[in-house]
């Protein structure tokens, strides 16, 4: 009995010809919409580039979290698909430049810009010490670099390990993980709050940095479920994945849509019970006019449908409906910014259009064409780990 | 342990014992006579439960003018006590069933003495709510049930709903710890020579049979329970967080409250839970069962959650400051520099600090350094609840109705005595049943999980 995998069965192969091109052609459109949409409403295009943007880095960095979380926990069961979460992580190497068109929109975003608005404003001068255009770039520089500098130390030792099966760098990564997490916390909470919150510069939250975590952890296992159904019945992955590993993604996703869920009722039941007007204004605006309408369906999509969904055990099992479940949740993600991010924008009118449509195929595009590089260059299974023969033959 | 193989998993139960080994390690403190040592633990719990029985008896003949209570602080020590022992049960249902769902092997030796200590902690807290009515003859009528008085109660308010959780989560509870009692009932059942014992096990394992078709629905119902009770645990102590967040009050009202309590909530029943652990162990030989690697793992989720309720102090912080509230940032200020500032500090160096030693492998893995940041953490959880009931209420929004709130001689000993009830209840417990499953350990040792793969 051997402890290690066979590493030439498990070696690189090439993803199927369609991911690339799908990638390329989303990615095509979505750059013209873009410009488009730049050249004809620059207001609402921001708003969209805001909203693209941190779809992205729930995608990325949730990934990274993964990666670090399976690292700490010990679990192994995740092992044979970690490099799907490695490879979406890379998308925090681009952030910085998926933040260009926000950065070039940052006055019609963000009320705290115009100073003359800011010094008129008792409340909004009184934050300026941290709402300032000089220090807000100071501390999303500061998230980009945190990001990309775990994402390098962390998948480098995990790729290094695809040839010397070192466990020692096993043991780097746990200690790298453990530091990143901390930082990770403080990153994506002030992240949230600087590129979000701040929307509304009035008003404040508590628990909105543990929201959009909540929302980012259950993205990226989204993406990874579903990368991972679907190499899986193309094989890449051999013949030893079992329903167990499956339920093992569908169980989780559905704690996270409750944990979720939870959150985001937490914060709605308090500031609807105190009623205090410098809260419940934000609510407010998604519940004028058409939003009430956008804020039902809301509820419904990123709540009722994947509960029920993957509430019962079969289906927790069940490819089909975990390949249909996470897209479901990847768009009820994507709809959770646009929840977030556009009632500031259009009061009363939720607006939709080719801009709204276009975006999204560029975040679809930009994950696929990433994913596509980086599993061109690497193993998509980490060959060289030690635990991953473990995670091939785990059973409940 | 320098050098961990990862290829490898690693036997939660130390030395692969034989079965019945465990049987006869478990079972024994059942069969032997209390000895001194034992005698002499229960004298001073007992003690202490007196304390609190005296101090409630003149509560009750003089009324609650005995108590520190004053106006403007309305919710002295028992709401303080209540959030705190309702805290103390949370653990035992983490591990319980949150860690079963996970699959958490190494909770198998510890989840039935930490789901009792939840029931024993819940019976605990459930007094401070009944005292603090001032009347409890009267609590009855929390019950929405039609009376003759036309007395119904306000569904609104999340004191009500606390009544409709805790009693839930307690029932649930107590159910989810008995349906493990029944496999080990039953072997004690077969093991004892005692006939009115055999009377009492057998009545208690509903006729166990230890045959395939009984597991098989075991299994089942204990992975519903466990179902149940998770979310049922998150609910409880969620509502305790809506008591003070509903409110209006500064200090009280802000968004983050929910997972913020569960989390500090999880924290002090982990650190309760290790230090009690920490003497069942060595006293009743399970050191291989209850092994360091497992008390390690404890103390890196109190790690976790520590950081997790410093994450909560700090985000309040900022948010006090960020969200320009006048009212919202006097509050904060004055936890920290105020007339508490004391009970603040106490709080941010236990809570905070303390559980930053647990970042070296070298203290996770020492007894007496585990044990005395554990008891930091439950003094640290407990001032947490000290500070958040009670400098909000001091400063009132009028100046002149501001108050100092101080405790008296007959609060400590309602205090004292709730510590003498819990740990009078588990020391009782240590004598009656199997601090550890036996059924659960043995499904651990090596060799008692058929294997997969290639041989």
């Amino acid at each position: 009995m051997s402890d290690t995998v066979d590493k030439q069965y498990y070696q690189k192969k090439d993803l199927p010809d369609g991911v690339k091109k799908a990638g390329y052609i989303l990615t095509a459109i979505g750059l013209i919409i873009l410009v488009l949409a730049f050249m004809f409403d620059k207001t609402r295009a921001s708003f969209n580039a805001l909203m693209l943007l941190m779809f992205l880095t729930s995608i990325g960095v949730g990934s990274l979290f993964l990666v670090a979380l399976e690292y700490l926990g010990g679990a192994v069961w995740s092992t044979p698909f970690r490099r799907i979460s490695e490879f979406l992580a890379s998308i925090v190497l681009i952030l910085p430049i998926v933040a260009i068109p926000v950065y070039l929109g940052l006055h019609e975003l963000y009320h705290w810009t115009h100073l003359d608005v800011v010094a008129a404003d008792k409340i909004l001068s009184g934050k300026a010490a941290y709402l300032n255009e000089g220090f807000f770039t100071i501390r999303v520089a500061a998230y980009f670099l945190i990001w990309i500098l775990f994402y390098y130390l962390i998948t480098n030792n995990s790729k290094k390990q695809d040839t010397s099966s070192d466990q020692k760098l096993t043991k780097k990564n746990i200690k790298l993980s453990a530091g990143f997490m901390p930082l990770f916390a403080i990153s994506i909470t002030f992240g949230s709050i600087d590129w979000m919150m701040s929307l509304e510069p009035h008003w404040f939250s508590t628990i909105y940095g543990v929201y959009y975590f909540s929302g980012t952890v259950l993205a990226s296992l989204a993406a990874l479920t579903y990368a991972m159904v679907y190499l899986n019945e193309k094989g890449y992955f051999g013949d030893k994945i079992k329903k167990d590993h499956y339920y093992s993604f569908g169980a989780l996703m559905f704690g996270f849509v409750n944990f979720w869920a939870y959150i985001a009722f937490s914060q709605l039941i308090l500031i609807w019970y105190a009623n205090l007007p410098e809260e419940t204004f934000w609510f407010m605006q998604r519940w004028e006019g058409e939003w009430m309408y956008v804020s039902l369906l809301f509820m419904v999509a990123h709540f009722i449908v994947p509960y029920f969904g993957l509430l019962a055990q079969p289906s927790k099992m069940n490819p089909k409906r975990l390949k249909f479940m996470s897209l479901w949740i990847l768009f009820a993600h994507y709809f959770d910014m646009y929840w977030l991010v556009m009632p500031t924008m259009s009061k009363g009118e939720a607006p939709f259009s080719w801009i709204e449509l276009g975006f999204p195929l560029l975040a679809v595009g930009i994950i696929l064409i990433v994913f596509n590089i980086k599993s061109s260059k690497n193993n998509l299974m980490p060959v060289g780990d030690p635990k991953l023969k473990r995670g091939l033959d785990f059973r409940f | 342990m320098s050098s961990v193989d990862y290829t490898k998993e690693y036997s939660v139960v130390e030395g692969s014992p034989r079965l019945s080994e465990i049987e006869d390690i478990i079972i024994r403190p059942l069969n032997v006579k209390p000895d001194k040592k034992f005698y002499m633990a229960i004298s001073v719990t007992l003690t202490m439960l007196l304390i609190g029985v005296i101090s409630l008896g003149v509560s009750f003949y003089y009324g609650t003018g005995m108590w520190g209570n004053n106006n403007p602080v309305g919710w002295g020590f028992p709401i303080v006590n209540f959030v705190f022992w309702v805290g103390i049960g949370h653990a035992g249902t983490l591990i319980s069933a949150i860690l079963f769902l996970f699959r958490q092997k190494w909770r198998n030796g510890i989840a039935r003495f930490a789901e009792g200590m939840t029931i024993f902690a819940v019976m605990t807290a459930g007094i401070f709510p009944l005292i603090h009515v001032g009347r409890p003859w009267l609590a009855g009528y929390l019950f929405p049930y039609p009376n003759q008085h036309s007395l119904w109660v306000n569904f609104t308010s999340p004191l009500l709903w606390d009544v409709f959780a805790v009693s839930t989560y307690f029932t649930v509870s107590f159910i989810f710890w008995y349906v493990g009692l029944i496999p080990d009932f039953a072997t004690m059942r077969d093991k004892t020579t005692n006939a009115l014992k055999k009377v009492i096990y057998s009545v208690f394992s509903l006729g166990w049979r230890h045959s395939n078709r009984h597991w098989q629905n075991y299994e089942m119902v204990y992975l519903i329970l466990a179902g149940f009770a998770t979310p049922l645990v998150l609910s409880v102590h969620t509502i305790v967080s809506f008591d003070f967040a509903v409110s209006v009050l500064p200090g009280w009202h802000t968004t983050i409250f929910p997972p913020y309590f569960v989390a500090g909530a999880v924290f002090s029943g982990f650190a309760m839970v290790q230090n009690v652990l920490i003497f069942i162990r060595k006293i009743f030989d399970m050191e291989h069962i209850i092994t360091l690697d497992t008390l390690e793992k404890m103390n890196k989720i109190m790690m976790l959650t520590g950081m997790l309720v410093g994450y909560a102090y700090a985000m309040e912080f900022f948010i006090a400051w960020y969200g320009g509230v006048e009212a919202e940032q006097f509050a904060f200020v004055n936890r920290a520099f105020g007339p508490y500032a004391w009970a603040y500090w106490i709080m941010v160096s236990c809570n905070v600090l303390s559980p930053q030693l647990f970042w070296f492998k070298k203290v996770r893995r020492t007894i007496p350094a585990m044990f005395a940041i554990a008891v930091f953490i439950n003094v640290g959880m407990w001032f947490e609840r000290f500070v958040i009931t009670v400098t909000s209420l001091s400063r009132d929004f009028l100046p002149s109705s501001w108050g100092y709130y101080s405790p008296t001689l007959v609060d400590f000993g309602i205090l004292i005595g709730s510590f003498g009830m819990f740990f009078t209840l588990l020391l009782l417990f240590t004598k009656t049943l199997p601090v550890v499953s036996i059924a659960e350990v043995k499904a651990v040792v090596d060799g008692a999980q058929p294997t997969h793969g290639d041989h």
